[in-house]
């Protein structure tokens, strides 16, 4: 077989993924040219990214999400992308400290050489050492107004605690008090208030940034600024009432009887009931609920199965064969019963 | 809203309902009909009271006129709901801390459906307390100020 265009031998193109046998030109090719265009426009963003955190370090709590990795296409490893200490991490830091080191470099060089990619595009992904020391500063800076934004916002919630908790003890206070009627308005702010610190006590331990969130559609429904009407207490230390016990109004015997009731006989209303209780008779015996009659006779097709174990057909299926098998059984033992008068009758003409 | 359902004015037509309501839940709405949360309860009773009509018979009652029910049933916040079953009291833990009524309004009409129907439901089968099928969250809270 003659052999096709320039023989080289096998060689494995990285960025391709794959092999060729065209030695120095694979690079060339038009292919070998899109794939690395691809790569590096996936590279680019992150590396511009990257470069935007340089004048602007952002300080933030340390999330799992900010172990993330990238891949560095030059030199050919993952690089983490964020840098953390302890519960701070510093966006993009780590990518930027990748970038900005003399391996890279060499490595982006020879990357360049090699797969002969665009020489302007080359400077784009370099940090020089100057910039990754503007980056450090603004860093520090960073830090520090993290910091300060940490205390303000727990000085923050410290004031509205002490908030709740003095209208709390308002609140005590005044029900303690003996006053002529307990103000309504007291009664409903307090409820305000005790909703308000359920909802804080709950959400300290979330970030303080997301405090805002999950109280406000909580307190929407709840609140709508209707709280619940609060009539007074009804308490009579004399008489008892359902919490202690007490025999319920209904069932104490009433002594206001009028004359109507003295009358003889069924009154109207009890006709009427008569007549619901009548309505009720008319019902199948056989349905279940409440007023079952437990010594109504039932069929034996009253049970909802039928003892068939394989099936997967509908209830009245097995009915039918039921039903059918039954009848057989029923024939056979009538069969039966019949047969012994029959011999019977027949050995008597016989004979 | 409250003119749709039947009310009771008096200790005897209460007697009366508790004691001839026969094989329905019976649903005692205690409250004053111009309060807005009772408002809002009444509107979710009327509008569910035809489809629940052979389940449940909802009554309003102003717990002005009948103090011995409102000192018995201990109700200091208004709406509150007490149910029964043929003239039993009904209990409901709703996770909220008393069980012998519901307190304030429900937020949508599915959920009062839910609770009649397993009220009803736990009631044939002979429970005197039920587990209440609403979401805790849609359960208004309230707090118990207990007198020292």
């Amino acid at each position: 077989m003659p052999a096709l265009g320039p023989m080289a031998p096998a060689q494995r193109c990285p960025l391709c993924r794959q092999t060729f046998f065209c030695g120095r030109g694979h690079v060339y090719s038009r292919k070998h040219q899109r794939t690395l265009k691809a790569a590096l426009e996936r590279l680019l963003p992150q590396v511009e990214a990257a470069r935007k955190a340089v004048r602007a370090a952002q300080v933030e709590r340390y999330v799992p999400e900010h172990e993330r990795r990238c891949w560095c296409l030059c030199c050919g490893c993952e690089v983490r992308k964020h840098l953390s200490h302890g519960n701070l991490t510093v966006l993009h830091g780590g990518l930027l400290e990748h970038l900005a080191s003399p391996e890279h470099k060499k490595a982006t060089n020879r990357f360049w050489w090699e797969n002969k990619a665009e020489f302007q595009m080359k400077e784009k992904f370099l940090i020089s050492p100057q910039d990754y020391a503007r980056f450090k500063k603004s860093m520090v800076k960073g830090l520090d107004n993290y910091e300060e934004k940490e205390d303000e916002v727990i000085k923050e919630m410290a004031a509205q605690i002490r908030e709740v908790e003095h209208s709390r003890q308002e609140l005590v206070r005044s029900v303690l008090e003996p006053q002529p009627v307990p103000d309504p308005e007291e009664g409903s702010s307090a409820l305000g208030s005790w909703k308000g610190t359920n909802s804080l006590v709950a959400s300290t331990s979330q970030q303080p940034s997301y405090l805002d969130l999950p109280p406000a559609p909580e307190l929407d429904w709840m609140e709508t600024g209707q709280p619940l009407t609060f009539i007074g207490h009804q308490e009579t230390p004399g008489i008892g009432n359902i919490h202690s016990g007490a025999t319920p109004p209904w069932m104490v015997q009433d002594e206001e009887y009028s004359s109507v009731n003295q009358q003889i006989g069924p009154s109207y209303e009890e006709f009427l009931k008569e007549k619901e209780k009548q309505k009720l008779k008319k019902l199948p015996p056989d349905r279940v609920g409440a007023n079952f009659d437990h010594s109504s006779s039932t069929s034996i097709g009253w049970l909802p199965s039928f003892g068939r174990v394989w099936n997967n057909g509908r209830r009245w299926q097995s009915r039918h064969q039921f039903k059918s098998e039954a009848a057989a059984r029923n024939k056979q033992s009538h069969k039966k019963s019949q047969s012994f008068p029959d011999t019977f009758s027949s050995q008597q003409t016989h004979t | 809203m409250s003119f749709l359902l039947p009310k009771l004015t008096s200790k005897k037509e209460v007697d009366q309902a508790i004691q001839s309501t026969a094989e329905k839940v019976l649903v005692l709405r205690f409250g004053r009909d111009e309060d807005p949360v009772c408002l809002q309860l009444d509107d979710i009773l009327s509008k569910t009271s035809s489809d629940l009509s052979k389940m449940a018979a909802i009554y309003l009652v102003d717990v002005d006129r009948t103090p011995v029910y409102t000192h018995y049933f201990d109700i200091s916040y208004i709406p509150s709901t007490v149910f029964f079953f043929n003239g039993q009291h009904m209990k409901v833990d709703y996770g909220s801390p008393d069980h012998t009524k519901f307190v304030g309004s429900f937020k949508t009409k599915q959920d009062f459906i839910d609770l009649i129907e397993v009220i009803y439901r736990g009631a044939m089968r002979g429970k005197l307390i039920v587990q209440s099928p609403i979401d805790p969250k849609n359960i208004p809270k309230y707090d118990l100020l207990y007198q020292d």
